[in-house]
């Protein structure tokens, strides 16, 4: 059963580490990880979910053993002046972002802060709000509006991108 | 309602989880706020284009390998032919279960007869999330349906043929239980809904449309005439709340 969630696993990885190499083994550490921890399991709630939140936090410690200078450099939940402008959408933004070609988005979708990036995936993966904040390690509330702030961002780049 | 209220209910608007008070003020603010109207559309083709075409990198082959070599039982999970596939895949699913749960996790209440019946569409759902080759014929109802012919000793009685939101993936004829069950897998975004379709006589439908949460996977059961329906999924309550609307409309 855990294996169902293969694919959701390795798709956060990829987005978060890039290379695919990289991305196996976090995704090897992640089940590692699950494995020994499989008694705080509680039954009848989100495995996906629950294999996400240690994936992600398995890259968080990587990254603060790696670059301990930037232990949290995605301050992703304060007020930002590119995002802070209410995000104009205009009737052409809608068009603008449906003409895309999918690199573009991937492109987009890569170069928001890893926080931001993450509260997307999740949302992609179905995960609820609830579950999304257990992932994250934050408040429901704060899900929402970092999730509303990562679409934002993500809208003005997709709209204001010029093949 | 004000256009900071509308812009933080946008989502939820899109995604039909509002309650009907805010989702009607949240209509009449839209009638008449242009801006809004055209964040609304923006928020939309960002939705539409995420699920389409943003790239999901797959588990490569490999790494799955190397994770069920690393699982308890995996050693029993080697599929060896198509039928005993199914059967190991199902063991697994318990072996995993019960390593990742510490128990098998039966959550589900109400009566047993009940729970057999989620429990089965479950676990096929399962076998079909695990990639088997469950859906043996692809493509649209009119091409599904009639391959059902002779296979079962029954008609399913199905309408929906899927929608943009819900496309319909494919079908199947798998045992459940004691019988012989029509599967359709259907699609939405990143997820599936497996429907099973069964003669009900005999088994524990319930009288009402009844849903069930059973490891983390929702499952709606109902009864039409003389068939019984589940419709098992990872989607959220409301989201496939939706699809069986679809399903069970006359």
């Amino acid at each position: 059963m855990a294996l169902t969630h293969a694919d959701a696993l390795y798709n956060l990885a990829r987005w978060l580490v890039r290379d695919p190499d990289q991305a196996e083994e976090l995704v090897q550490e992640t089940y590692a990880r699950a494995l020994g921890a499989a008694h705080q399991f509680e039954a009848g709630s989100n495995l996906k979910a629950w294999l996400l939140r240690i994936l992600r936090n398995t890259y968080l410690d990587e990254r603060r053993r790696l670059r301990p200078e930037a232990a949290d450099p995605d301050d992703v939940d304060a007020p930002s002046p590119a995002t802070s402008g209410a995000a104009a959408a205009d009737e052409s933004q809608s068009a603008q972002i449906r003409a895309l070609v999918a690199d573009e988005v991937a492109t987009a979708v890569a170069a928001l802060p890893e926080g931001w990036r993450t509260a997307i995936l999740l949302d992609l993966e179905g995960l609820s709000e609830a579950e999304m904040a257990s992932v994250l390690g934050c408040a429901e509330g704060t899900v929402k509006s970092r999730l509303a702030r990562a679409r934002a961002a993500l809208r003005e780049r997709l709209a204001a991108h010029r093949p | 309602m004000d256009c900071n209220r509308a812009r933080e209910l946008t989502l939820d608007f899109l995604r039909g989880t509002l309650p009907a008070g805010p989702a009607e003020e949240m209509r009449a603010h839209l009638a008449g706020c242009a801006a809004c109207r055209a964040h609304l559309e923006a928020e939309r083709a960002l939705g539409e284009v995420l699920a389409a075409k943003l790239p999901r990198h797959e588990a490569p082959p490999a790494l799955r390998r190397r994770l069920a070599a690393d699982w308890p039982g995996a050693a029993r999970a080697r599929p060896v032919g198509r039928v005993r596939g199914f059967a190991v895949a199902a063991t697994l699913a318990v072996v995993l279960a019960a390593a990742v749960g510490g128990t098998t996790a039966v959550v589900v209440e109400g009566r047993a007869q009940t729970r057999a019946v989620a429990t089965e569409a479950l676990n096929d759902h399962l076998r079909v999330l695990e990639g088997a080759p469950l859906a043996e014929v692809r493509g649209g109802l009119h091409e599904v349906k009639p391959w059902f012919g002779g296979r079962l000793d029954f008609a399913p009685a199905l309408a929906f043929a899927g929608n943009a939101d819900f496309p319909l993936q494919g079908g199947a004829v798998e045992p459940f239980l004691d019988r012989r069950a029509a599967i359709f897998v259907f699609k939405r975004r990143l997820h599936t809904a497996t429907l099973f379709v069964v003669m009900a006589d005999g088994l524990a439908f319930p009288r009402h449309l009844t849903t069930r949460t059973v490891r983390g996977f929702n499952l709606f059961l109902w009864r039409a005439g003389e068939q019984g329906y589940v419709l098992a999924s990872d989607l959220s309550l409301p989201e496939l709340g939706t699809l069986q609307k679809l399903i069970a409309a006359p």
